[in-house]
């Protein structure tokens, strides 16, 4: 479970991604009774091509063009035709989003039915809906979706909209690949005379611009296979594999890829300038917060556990404040802020105690921000400290170095239970831009060694003869492992708290009775989070004739979903980290061990797994430990993959075969 | 909060709104609510509502609302932001104040302005939401907001008060005034000259009127909306009080009138007219019995297009190929298509062209609601089912849900209120519960074992009832490598780990009369070693199967969706050299007049079979039987546990 949700820092891309199945056209206002124009005739002749058969829907054509003005504002129209092919594919259509900066022109809808037959859309068949889907969320974005006439199976959908965009961005994202095919699409991008512009392109060859017009560029792609993720186990995240461009026309349209990064960033640190500056208020809240503190680490500790422990998470996207943060001094008084703003508290804390800080603009799924594709395409905000060059404190992990020779170290004040010092698992490996004006760059977040992810879980049990399982499990979660615990004792109250566990154990021990749980967490985020349970677990253990079975892991599973199919996507392993476990069940009295299943050792590099069971007088004793020590690999390690996978689930299912002392084996 | 409704009234209110509605107070701490850190009332709570306050007014068109909320834990910060759901144009929410009152009594006031977003606009309609969210919050906070919803003079909104919040309400004050101009009118224009109201609380609540015709209802220590899995639809547990303007004296008053004007209204659209006696004459014999008639038309109606299932069309492509819309069932035959309503009324209208004793039921979709009567409104009635009277027997039938067999109901549909009609005249009704004979599903398995613990094989799924109808009704919203994705990610959940179930073909989809059945190939890990012996699960599709009731507790009643039946029949052919030393133990665990586990075990010479049969006979379950219930899915889940345990015959011989 992920911890400290996410900051929509790009909200129109969060939404485009949310709509993959509804491409977003561009809404505006429509207009009655004009006839399909000629370029949505000419994409419906567009045939079904044979690859896009098995999809639900298909994209024939789509056309993007960005009319951008002296100041650097585009207009952007979109030219959009979609064929529906199966029945579920009638749930595609248009939409356009926009918020308070942006206006829509205009947004035309047709449908061409099945039987030729051609209809335009009217004002009733448009909706609009507003963003207050997320209770913690004020969004003032809206989007505009029709509902044209005549949509089912064989018609084609043609629209056409018009959209003055936001006056800050000077980019696009041009999202070439979606869930369902797209035969034909286009971007042009009117510049004014001598406004240069700069491209980048994620999981995708590059295309060739061409200039059609003085400072007028086209790109073209044609038929691009739908992105669809939904039977591939341990994918990465979707837009992390989604091709898609990036042009840039304002100060990052210069040419290379670090000063284009270098660009970017500056435009944030630009953005945010003063945005951190503290008030009195913060002033004296630090100075008390520090007095005393001995060292580095502490005085950062006790900042950023404040901060973790007193902002409450609540966005709020306004025109430029989904980019934007609020001011220091009024997210310290409201107590309440993004992600965005708990990086400006952050930074501006740590400003006032003499520690230096800038913003670090990031996505919260791996793999989304592409060293290779310049942008600010991403959802989410963190922060990264400057490290004195002198300092070399072993609880300060998450360290990533600059190409100037200064390290930071990266945190997230978004997650309110990762302490400082470590990393989410699911920026762990990620690319984040560091907005630290001229020396803005991109930097890879750092992959964590396994030990600053730790669960070491212990269980001591009492075997009936009649095959009751009793006893104690005591475990310790330390790092991102103890964050998502306290996630779950954060966002549930103690009823949800007792069902969540008594469902959770009743997968591996059917028909549990929880007899008691209790977590222990320590003030500070850094130490170990403590979680003491004591269980019930009717007919555990099953007789076999004179035989009693039993299952020595008793507790807690560490496989992966996978499959036999050929894997060309990257397999997401999720996080680093150690787990151990150690059971010791005592047996009935009488019964002693007539067989084991065989120790297990496995190591496959980014991996290792071994387990043993032992028998010694009256118990049975099983340990494990796993450690991961990567979060992604490659499609051609698959099989190892799959070799852990089933070693494990083998492992976890295997039997202990008991005999009644004295029974002769058999 | 629920968005504001409004009836029309007839005349402009006389009065302005009261500025001294305004001036209203917050109110001042205790010691002892500034001091709490948990609550002995709600135990474990995150937050709890130490006041709330509810105010209508329609003689002033002003709804307000007061909350003061005692937050316990990190969690129940989240009552710090408010959302407030308004019908645009008709409403405004007005007059916003908040405060956060820290444990120490500092008080910070909200001073952000609060946002209007729009949550959703078409041509004729908008709702808004009013966001703000409170400054400064603490766990030991108590958050103090109130705000007003207004609306015009020329209208009235008789209040619904959601008694039941999300936490524990200590104490809560609710008042209304109506309107006394007594010309309130409703869409029909008759006169809404009388006010009753609904109630639904603790025992000893008691709504109180006043000596000037104003209401007051005063409720201490009220429980949170419950929350648990196999909850029954919750317009069936929430406390709740509803006002309505009302020409009717008493509710029986209500539903009888009311009743009259829907049953009118559903038979003139279910009039069986030439045209329908004429297609009804050719669909049905003169020789057919009363049930080989209704037989006959249903599957007939069955053969249209339901629109429900399929698309409605919209008024400009009705224009434009020149067709009727469906006013009637005559109109619903000529055009061979319907909604599901349509088509229920329209199998009336054919059964009583064919000489039948029909009539309509409208139920509640129990996926929603349950039925209340004491909820004056017949809008609350989702759905139109037939009855038809076979012998001296009404048979309930769903001639409007595509796939639905003769004389079974959708599961929405079964056991669910509404309103029918009979010989009598409009009445309540139920319809019948579902049994657990006429939805099951029946998984038979033949898999091969190998040496090395893989196994591959056949599963053959033979599926009736509410089984194989939802299967089917997927079928008319998605094409079949859909509907075949969706089966194949539905069998994961019944597969032993290692093991991959892939759907390979239906038969009888289409055939709504008959069991559909589902073919699957079976292969993967599915046995565990030791230097002897090899343990494979001995309930195939159970021992990784979810159990459910695992919690000890409950206080709601268990609402299952209707009574069904597992049996599963898997044969294990064994390896070469193996022998089975043990095998799951016969059983048989009955909980009287509920539910029954059987398992049974039949060793071959090279194969194990093992049959399993799960069956439960009801649909809700009072609270008072829920220990019962937990108490026999904790020895189905234990007996599902058991292994089949097969020994390596041949290399003991060679030892």
């Amino acid at each position: 479970m992920r911890a400290g949700k996410r900051n929509e820092l790009a909200n129109s891309v969060v939404l485009a991604a949310l709509l993959a199945g509804c491409l977003p056209a561009h809404a505006g206002w429509f207009n009655k009774n004009q006839p399909v124009p000629d370029w949505g005739m000419q994409a419906y002749k567009t045939k079904t091509p044979d690859y896009a058969r098995d999809s639900a829907a298909v994209i024939l054509y789509d056309e993007y063009v960005e009319t951008i003005d002296g100041n650097g504002r585009a207009v952007e129209r979109e030219r959009e035709a979609i064929r529906i092919l199966k029945p579920q594919g009638r749930e595609n259509t248009c939409a356009v989003s926009y918020d308070d900066s942006e206006k829509v022109n205009y947004f035309r809808a047709w449908t061409i039915a099945a039987d030729e037959k051609q209809y335009q859309a009217q004002d009733t068949d448009f909706v609009e809906h507003g963003d207050t889907e997320i209770p913690i969320m004020l969004s003032t974005r809206k989007t505009k979706v029709v509902h044209s006439p005549a949509v089912d199976v064989g018609a084609t959908l043609i629209c056409e909209s018009e959209e003055q965009m936001r006056p800050y961005m000077q980019e696009m994202t041009w999202h070439v690949q979606e869930g369902i095919p797209v035969v034909f699409q286009a971007l042009e991008v009117d510049l004014p005379p001598g406004r240069p512009h700069a491209e980048s392109w994620h999981r995708h060859d590059p295309v060739k611009a061409v200039e059609v017009a003085p400072n007028h560029w086209r790109w073209e792609i044609h038929d691009t296979p739908a992105l669809n993720l939904r039977d591939i186990p341990s994918a990465p995240a979707w837009p992390a594999l989604a091709a898609r461009m990036s042009v840039q026309w304002g100060q990052a349209a210069i040419d290379g890829r670090d000063n284009q990064w270098r660009a970017i960033g500056q435009w944030v640190t630009d953005l945010e300038a003063n945005r951190p500056d503290p008030s009195p208020e913060i002033t004296a809240r630090v100075s008390q917060l520090i007095a005393g503190a001995p060292d580095f680490y502490t005085r950062l500790q006790r900042i950023t556990e404040s901060i973790q422990n007193d902002i409450r998470y609540f966005i709020v996207e306004r025109g430029i404040g989904g980019y934007q943060a609020n001011h220091a001094a009024d997210i310290f008084r409201n107590r309440y802020g993004d992600c965005k703003d708990k990086a400006t508290l952050l930074i501006s804390m740590l400003q006032v105690a003499g520690i230096k800080a800038n913003y670090m603009a990031v996505d919260d799924e791996r793999g989304v921000v592409d060293p290779e594709s310049p942008s600010i395409y991403g959802n989410h905000m963190i922060a990264a400290i400057e490290l004195p060059a002198d300092l070399n404190d072993a609880r300060l992990h998450a360290v990533a170095k600059a190409s100037d020779g200064k390290r930071y170290l990266i945190f997230d004040p978004t997650n309110e239970h990762t302490p400082v010092g470590n990393l989410p698992y699911y920026e762990q490996g990620s690319f984040g831009i560091l907005a630290a004006g001229s020396a803005s760059q991109i930097l890879q977040l750092p992959v964590l060694s396994p030990e600053t992810n730790d669960t070491v879980r212990t269980g001591s049990f009492t075997l009936a003869a009649d095959g009751t399982l009793t006893g104690a499990v005591d475990s310790s979660h330390s790092g991102p492992n103890g964050a998502d615990l306290r996630w779950i004792i954060k966002h549930t109250d103690e009823k949800e708290r007792r069902e969540y566990w008594e469902t959770h154990i009743a997968h591996d021990l059917p028909g549990v009775v929880l007899n008691s749980f209790q977590f222990v967490q320590a003030s500070a985020l850094n130490k170990p989070l403590e979680f003491h349970y004591k269980l019930t677990a009717g007919q555990y253990a099953h007789s076999a004739g004179p035989l009693l079975l039993v299952r020595p892991r008793v507790l807690g599973s560490f496989a992966m979903p996978f499959d036999d199919k050929p894997r060309s996507f990257p397999i997401d392993l999720s996080a680093t980290g150690h787990w151990h476990d150690s059971y010791d069940i005592v047996l009935p009295e009488g019964f002693v061990v007539d067989e084991t299943p065989d120790p297990i050792d496995l190591d496959v590099e980014f991996a290792s797994y071994k387990s043993s069971i032992t028998a010694k007088e009256n118990k049975l004793h099983y340990e494990r430990d796993f450690v991961v020590r990567q979060v992604e690999i490659p499609a051609l390690k698959a099989e190892a993959f799959r070799k852990l996978q089933s070693t494990i689930l083998m492992d976890e299912k295997g039997t202990a075969v008991l005999k009644k002392a004295g029974t002769a084996g058999l | 909060m629920r968005i504001g409704v409004i009836v029309r009234g007839a005349t402009l209110c006389l009065f302005l709104a009261s500025p001294f509605l305004g001036r209203a107070q917050f109110q001042e701490p205790t010691k002892e609510e500034l001091a709490m850190t948990s609550d002995p009332k709600a135990p474990g709570a995150a937050a709890v509502y130490l006041y709330r306050e509810e105010t209508a007014d329609d003689a002033l068109h002003y709804h307000s609302y007061y909350e003061r909320i005692k937050v316990l834990t990190e969690k129940g910060k989240e009552l710090a932001t408010v959302h407030v759901p308004y019908e645009h144009g008709n409403f405004k929410v007005t007059d916003i104040k908040g405060r956060t009152i820290h444990a120490d009594g500092t008080v910070i006031p909200l001073t952000a302005k609060p946002t209007d977003l729009v949550e959703v606009k078409t041509k004729g309609f908008q709702v808004n939401t009013m966001v703000f969210t409170l400054p400064n919050v603490e766990v030991g906070s108590i958050l103090e907001y109130r705000l007003q919803l207004r609306y015009e003079d020329n209208w009235v909104s008789s209040p619904t008060w959601d008694v039941m919040q999300p936490y524990f309400v200590h104490k809560a004050h609710y008042f209304f005034n109506p309107s006394h101009s007594g010309y309130i009118t409703n869409s029909r224009g008759q006169n809404l000259n009388r006010l009753m109201w609904a109630l639904r609380a603790g025992k000893d609540d008691k709504v109180m009127e006043n000596t000037r015709g104003q209401y007051v209802f005063d409720v201490t220590d009220v429980p949170p909306i419950p929350s648990e899995d196999w909850m029954p639809p919750l317009n069936s547990l929430n406390w709740k009080v509803k006002f309505y303007y009302t020409q009717y004296n008493s509710g029986a008053d209500f539903w009888m009138n009311e009743g009259k004007h829907w049953l009118k209204e559903a038979d003139e659209f279910a009039a069986p007219t030439n045209t329908l006696r004429q297609a009804a004459g050719q669909i049905v014999s003169a020789g057919d019995t009363d049930e080989q008639k209704a037989h006959k038309l249903y599957d007939a109606v069955m053969k249209l297009e339901n629109t429900s299932f399929t698309r409605q069309k919209s008024g400009a492509e009705i224009k434009r190929e020149k067709i009727k819309q469906v006013k009637d069932a005559t109109a619903a035959w000529e055009q061979k298509r319907g909604s599901s309503d349509d088509l229920a009324l329209l199998y009336v209208a054919l059964a009583r062209a064919a000489g039948l004793q029909a009539w309509p039921m409208a139920v509640v979709d129990r996926n929603r609601a349950l039925f209340d009567p004491e909820y004056l409104d017949v809008g609350q009635l989702d759905d139109y089912i037939a009855i038809v009277k076979i012998g001296d027997k009404d048979v309930y039938l769903d001639p409007g849900e595509k796939m639905c067999p003769f004389g079974l109901l959708h599961w929405k549909h079964s056991y669910a209120g509404g309103l029918r009609g009979s010989a009598g005249g409009p009445g309540y009704g139920t319809t019948p519960p579902p049994t657990y004979t006429q939805s099951v599903m029946q998984r038979i398995g033949d898999l091969y074992v190998e040496p090395d613990g893989s196994v591959r094989g056949t599963v053959r799924y033979v599926l009736s009832g509410q089984e194989a109808l939802h299967w089917r009704q997927l079928t008319l919203r998605n094409d079949e490598d859909e509907v075949k994705k969706q089966f194949d990610e539905s069998l994961r959940e019944s597969m032993p780990d290692g093991v991959q179930a892939t759907f390979d073909h239906f038969l009888a989809l289409d055939d709504y009369s008959s069991n559909l059945i589902a073919v699957v190939k079976i292969n993967g890990s599915l046995a565990t070693a030791t230097g002897k012996r090899f343990f494979l699960p001995g309930l195939f599709f159970s021992s990784h199967a979810k159990h459910p009731f695992v919690e000890e507790k409950r206080t709601v009643p268990v609402d299952v969706k209707y009574a069904r039946t597992e049996k599963d029949d898997v044969t294990y052919h064994l390896p070469e050299g193996y022998s089975v030393e043990s095998g799951p133990q016969t059983a048989s665990i009955p909980w009287p007049n509920h539910a029954t586990l059987q398992i049974k075990a039949q060793p071959g010479s090279n194969s194990v079979e093992i049959a399993r049969t799960l069956a439960y006979n009801f649909t809700v379950l009072d609270p008072k039987d829920y220990d019962s219930l937990h108490d026999f899915y904790q020895k189905v889940a234990a007996a599902d546990q058991q292994q089949l345990v097969l020994t390596r015959t041949a290399v003991a011989k060679g030892n």
